[in-house]
Order: C-alpha cells, then sequence, then structure tokens
C-alpha cells in the first residue's frame, strides 16, 4: 500500500474491493458495480445533497452519509443497500411525492421523469403521508415553460444554469416549506430573459421546466407588438 | 451544590461599560500571558485541559484548534458564535451584556493560537440592542491590545444560521443554508480557508484555562466532561434565570433547588431540539453523555400536554428549516400535521406509527443538525408519555 498508488480499500456491500482516492462512495460504488439512486445529483454539476436519495451506511457513522458529496477514505466500511438505507430511500420518496400535484397523466415529462421511475424502482404508490402541495402560476417564456408546482427543489435548474452555461439566472429564496426557485427579486418568469440554451430544461429531472412546443415558429405582428397574456395550461 | 461561577466570574463584578474596570480586575493578562507562549503551546494546553465545546456537540475545543493550526491556506479565521438562536437560551446574552472584554480576550488568545489576523462575531438579528455596546467596547480595547481585528457581522433572525456551516455562507453574503460535510471548517471554513468556530461560552473558558492552567480545570466538572456549564433556565420555575454548575451535577439540583421547580412532569433539556427528561429520571447527571445540548433547560409542570410540547417544537423546526433538504423541508412538515390531526382528534393510531417511523428517518438521513435534532420531542415523549399520544388516537 504506497502512497503514489491513488487507490483505496474498501469494504463495500462485504466484499472487499479497490476505489480511487478522491472520488465520492457513488462513483467508488459505481466502479464496482452497485448502482446509487441519486435525484439532485447529476453528473454535469458539483454535488448538491439536497435530496438524501443516495444515503449509505458507513460504519462508526452516527447518521447515514450521502454517497454524492461523501469521499471514500481507506477502511471504509458500506452498506448501499442494507434494510435501513432502503426504508430511509423509501420514506424520502414518499415525503417527495406528498408534496407533489398529482397530474402525472398530463405531464409532459410523465414518461422520462426520473422521479416517477425512482418512485417505481423503490417500490412507493401512494404516498402514506398526505399534508400541504405547493400550487403556483404557470410561468412561459418564448422558450420555457415554468411550473413550480411539480418543482422538487433539487438545486439542478439552478446549478446548470450557473455551472454549465455561466449564467446565474436562478436563485433559491424563502425557506423551509415555502422555498422556491427564483428569478430575479421573485419575479415571473414571463420574459425572454434568456437566450434558448435550454440547459435547465435538460436538467430539470421532473415536469417542472418543459420546452414551449411552438418556439420555432414566427411570432406574429401582433405578438410582436403586444405582450400577450398567460396562457395557464394544465 | 452551589454555582461555581468560571465562565459567569466577571458578570456583576466589572462593569462591562469600563476597560479600566476589566483591567482592574486582571483582564488581559491571560492574553499577554498567551502571547509568550508559542502557538502550539496553547493549544496543547486547551486541548489538556479537556474544554469541550458548548454550542451543542460537546467537540474537545483543543483538538479543533489543533485542526485548523496545521491546516493550511492563505487566513485562518476565529468565529465566535453569538447567534444563540436555540428556544430558550440566554446564556450567551448574559455573557455579551456582562462580560464583553473577557469574551474579546478569549477570542485574541484563540487568534493567537491558530494563527488568525481576523475574527468574527456572529451576533444574533435579535441582539440588536447589544451591537452600540460591543461596538464601543471593542473600539475602546482596539488592535493593537488584542492582537487582531474583531468584526461584529449581524444575522438576519434565522435560526439555522447558528449552525457553523450556514453561518459561514451567511457571513460570506449567501443565503444562509447548511453546506454539506466533510470538508470541515478546521480545513475548509470560511471562504474555504481554515476556520475555528467556537460558541461564546466556550471561549468564555478560554482565560481562565490560560491563567490557571489545565491541571486546575481539570479538576473542576466529571471525567470526560471538565469545567462548568451555564444553564439558561425557564418554564414552571419560581426563579428562572442563568445558573453556573459543574459538569456531573443532577438535574435535580439545578431545577429544583437552585431554579425552585415544583411539581415537575418533565424538563426538556437543550431547547426545542433538546431531549425531553421525564420527572422519574431527574437524578440524571447533566454531561454531554446524558443530556445537555446548547444549555436551555425548560421545566415543565403537570399541567402541560407533552403532544402539545412536541407539537409547538415542530412548528417551530417546520419555520426555521432552511428548506435545503428532503427530509427536513417536507418531513417537519408531515410530522406537523400528524400532531395536529392528532390534537384535533381526528388522529388515527398508524398516524402515531407513522410519526416514529418518519422521526427515526429524519434524525439519520438529514443534511444537518436542525433536521435531525427536529424530531427529538416528538420521539421521547412518545416513549415517556406515549399513552397521551394514544389517548387522542380518534376511536
Ligand atoms: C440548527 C443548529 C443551530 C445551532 N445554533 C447554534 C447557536 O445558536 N449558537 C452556537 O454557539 N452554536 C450553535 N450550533 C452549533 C454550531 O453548529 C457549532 O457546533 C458550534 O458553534 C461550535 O462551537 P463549539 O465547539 O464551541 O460548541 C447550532 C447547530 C445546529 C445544528
Ligand atoms: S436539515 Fe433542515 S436546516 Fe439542515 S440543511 Fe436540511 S433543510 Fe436545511
Amino acid at each position: 500500500m504506497g502512497v503514489e498508488t491513488d487507490v483505496v480499500d474498501i469494504i463495500l456491500n462485504g466484499k472487499a474491493v479497490q476505489a480511487q482516492s478522491g472520488t465520492t462512495i457513488l462513483q467508488a460504488a459505481a466502479a464496482n458495480g452497485v448502482a446509487i439512486p441519486t435525484l439532485c445529483f447529476h453528473r454535469d454539476l458539483s454535488p448538491t445533497g439536497a435530496c438524501r436519495m443516495c444515503v449509505v451506511e458507513v460504519a462508526r457513522s452516527r447518521t447515514l452519509v450521502a454517497s454524492c458529496h461523501t469521499l471514500v477514505t481507506h477502511g471504509m466500511v458500506i452498506e448501499t443497500h442494507s434494510a435501513k438505507v432502503l426504508r430511509a430511500r423509501k420514506v424520502i420518496m414518499e415525503l417527495m411525492m406528498a408534496s407533489h400535484p398529482d397530474f402525472c397523466l398530463v405531464c409532459d415529462k410523465a414518461n422520462i421523469c426520473e422521479m416517477r421511475a425512482l418512485s417505481a424502482e423503490l417500490g412507493v404508490g401512494v404516498p402514506r403521508f398526505r399534508a400541504k402541495k405547493r400550487f403556483y402560476q404557470i410561468e412561459e417564456n418564448p422558450y420555457v415553460i415554468r411550473d413550480l408546482s411539480k418543482c422538487v427543489l433539487c438545486y439542478r435548474c439552478v446549478k446548470a444554469c450557473k455551472e454549465v452555461k455561466g449564467a446565474n439566472l436562478f436563485s433559491m429564496a424563502r425557506r423551509g416549506f415555502e422555498m422556491k426557485v427564483v428569478v430575479d427579486d421573485d419575479a415571473a418568469l414571463d420574459k425572454e430573459v434568456c437566450r434558448d440554451c435550454g440547459i435547465c430544461i435538460s436538467h430539470c429531472p421532473v415536469g417542472a421546466l418543459v420546452w414551449r412546443p411552438d418556439r420555432f415558429r414566427k411570432p406574429t405582428d401582433s405578438a410582436r407588438t403586444s405582450c400577450r397574456p398567460l396562457v395557464i395550461k394544465g | 451544590m452551589p454555582e461555581c461561577r468560571i465562565v459567569l466570574r466577571n458578570c456583576g463584578i466589572v462593569d462591562p461599560a469600563s476597560i479600566e474596570s476589566y483591567r482592574a480586575h486582571g483582564g488581559f493578562q491571560a492574553l499577554r500571558k498567551a502571547k509568550q507562549l508559542t502557538p502550539d503551546q496553547v493549544v496543547q494546553e486547551v486541548k489538556r485541559s479537556g474544554l469541550r465545546g458548548r454550542g451543542g456537540a460537546g467537540f474537545p475545543t483543543g483538538m479543533k484548534w489543533e485542526l485548523a493550526a496545521r491546516s493550511p491556506g492563505e487566513a485562518h479565521y476565529v468565529i465566535c458564535n453569538a447567534d444563540e438562536g436555540e428556544v430558550g437560551t440566554f446564556k450567551d446574552r448574559y455573557i455579551l451584556q456582562n462580560d464583553p472584554y473577557g469574551l474579546f480576550e478569549g477570542i485574541a488568545i484563540a487568534c493567537h493560537a491558530i494563527g488568525a489576523r481576523t475574527a468574527y462575531l456572529y451576533l444574533r438579528a435579535e441582539y440588536h440592542h447589544l451591537l452600540g455596546q460591543l461596538l464601543r467596547a471593542l473600539k475602546e480595547t482596539g488592535d493593537a491590545e488584542l492582537g487582531c481585528h474583531i468584526e461584529v457581522r449581524e444575522g438576519a433572525g434565522a435560526y439555522v444560521c447558528g449552525e457553523e456551516s450556514a453561518l459561514m455562507e451567511s457571513i460570506e453574503g449567501k443565503r444562509g443554508e447548511a453546506r454539506y460535510r466533510p470538508p470541515f471548517p478546521p480545513n475548509h471554513g470560511l471562504w474555504q480557508e481554515p476556520t475555528v468556530i467556537n460558541n461564546v461560552e466556550t471561549l468564555m473558558n478560554i482565560v481562565p484555562i490560560i491563567q490557571n492552567g489545565a491541571d486546575w480545570y481539570k479538576t473542576i466538572g466529571s471525567g470526560p466532561c471538565p469545567g462548568t456549564k451555564a444553564f439558561s433556565v425557564t418554564g414552571d420555575v419560581e426563579r428562572p434565570g442563568v445558573y453556573e454548575v459543574p459538569f456531573g451535577t443532577a438535574l435535580a439540583e439545578l431545577v429544583v433547588d437552585l431554579a425552585g421547580a415544583v411539581n415537575v412532569k418533565a424538563v426538556q433539556v437543550g431547547g426545542a431540539s433538546g431531549r425531553v427528561v421525564p420527572a422519574a429520571k431527574l437524578d440524571t447527571p447533566l454531561t454531554f453523555e446524558t443530556v445537555l445540548g446548547a444549555g436551555a433547560v425548560v421545566v415543565l409542570d403537570a399541567s402541560r400536554s407533552m403532544v402539545e410540547l412536541a407539537t409547538q417544537n415542530v412548528t417551530f423546526f417546520a419555520e426555521e428549516s432552511c428548506g435545503k433538504c428532503v427530509p427536513c423541508r417536507e418531513g417537519n412538515q408531515i410530522l406537523l400535521h400528524l400532531l395536529t390531526t392528532l390534537q384535533q382528534r381526528s388522529g388515527k393510531e398508524q398516524d402515531i406509527d407513522a410519526l416514529r417511523e418518519l422521526s427515526e428517518v429524519m434524525m439519520i438521513s438529514c443534511l444537518c443538525g436542525l433536521g435531525q435534532a427536529a424530531p427529538n420531542s416528538v420521539v421521547d415523549t412518545l416513549e415517556h408519555f406515549g399513552d397521551e399520544y394514544y389517548s387522542m388516537v380518534r376511536r
């Protein structure tokens, strides 16, 4: 075990394996053929640690640790799919579903929704918990349709715009259950505040951000000269 | 057991508005003594004293300083955490009001020990009325006397900004939300530089330790918890206030003998995020290993409902959650919903099971200590006063 070898020994689900030092538990597990579910994590972006879906058990740790932002260390003993971990993931998904609107049947992203796929994988159906939901007006600009009612507050649009595009259009505001992704000082996303890069849309795991279907159509004269009324869909 | 004043040594003795008064009572002698030692000697003395952080977690202070001192960086920082957001604590305010110079001296010694030139004092927004007095005292003391610059930063009223990583985000001018750890502050703290962050009360112990030595300090308190602890006692007591007692003192001595509680049903130790101790266990010694937290002690007499207590605490956390992580943001909302439903007598027995399971998951999966500790009072009242919950179920 030399210092120059960039490898650490870990025990992953009972098996002694090796991992690159400086990698996260998530990466090390993937390299060893173990898939850990994630939601707020995206390989293009820096880790956030917001959804807690990727939690795993690490020996001698008081709490579970999120694998997307915790680096492997020599001798780490990791359980990625123990009963304790699976129960935590399931409850976390139930919590997320509890405040999610029941619009899946009419959602543009239904079949490519990461949250829906993940809840199926975890075996979460109708959530046990029923409380408040978030309802916001649907917003549209020439390219994007944004429905914050469906937003799961994963930070991916915020980070994609900042880290990939370098534009910093979005930020988080308010706290607790009221937290939301805002543009400017919580202005509506109804103006052409950015060009049609769509980075935020492709990084949104759910149906909160979708392309405007008519974005390639030539604007009519009336649309060019007057402000169009907000169209409420869905 | 009577009070034992180390942290509150100058309170009521030194005039907090007069630096001359502080000097006359031996002020700045410890700082001068520390400056004659090497930084590492100071760190080792604090380490040997066994001093542990008073902000809630009880982390060994000397070890924290050593990590930060040895960690490379362009600058090192010391932060004094005076956010005191925990429900029911006011011991830090008492210190800030009565002994500002003693605190500055402790901060200056910490700066010397880890090689910091700048320290921040993060003051709770609700303590704005103390700002003038603190700035005046700082100006009077001067950077030359301290050997470092202390800057006061005011919070904006968020409980989570007392949590170390959220506090640093706030000082950096960002939204107050917790960072993931590791990396820990001694390696990558404020502006990603090595940082020591300590509670007000922790730093108040530094002057006596340097002056009297670690061996003296270790004779006070109990085993792994040397020294004293200041408690803010409130609730159903005759004499609420700040009391300083050695670690290991029984809870009963504090709340009954000193504060004059009668007809106790339960005591919540550590504020809204603290543990609930039933009256039968009042002989529990006060140490980090049993119950403690930040030192808020709320006494509840026989007239109080435990479900109501848990509901009030969870209401607080639902309001104060920063919103970053799912189990805390959504979990507190659901806990609150389940508790309210029970109180309205429309809950079912499954709701109590759900309370239990959700609490357990939140405690192990939340990103920061706020969410991890939010269900504490639910779990404890369910354990000790479960009947109260079941009697509320709709039959
Ligand atoms: C939600 C939350 C709130 C906190 N609030 C405070 C606070 O108001 N004051 C404080 O000193 N520490 C507070 N802490 C503890 C700090 O994160 C940190 O551990 C402490 O300032 C370290 O200092 P110490 O080692 O001297 O205790 C809080 C922790 C959490 C998780
Ligand atoms: S536990 Fe609560 S306060 Fe802490 S990061 Fe998560 S949402 Fe924010």
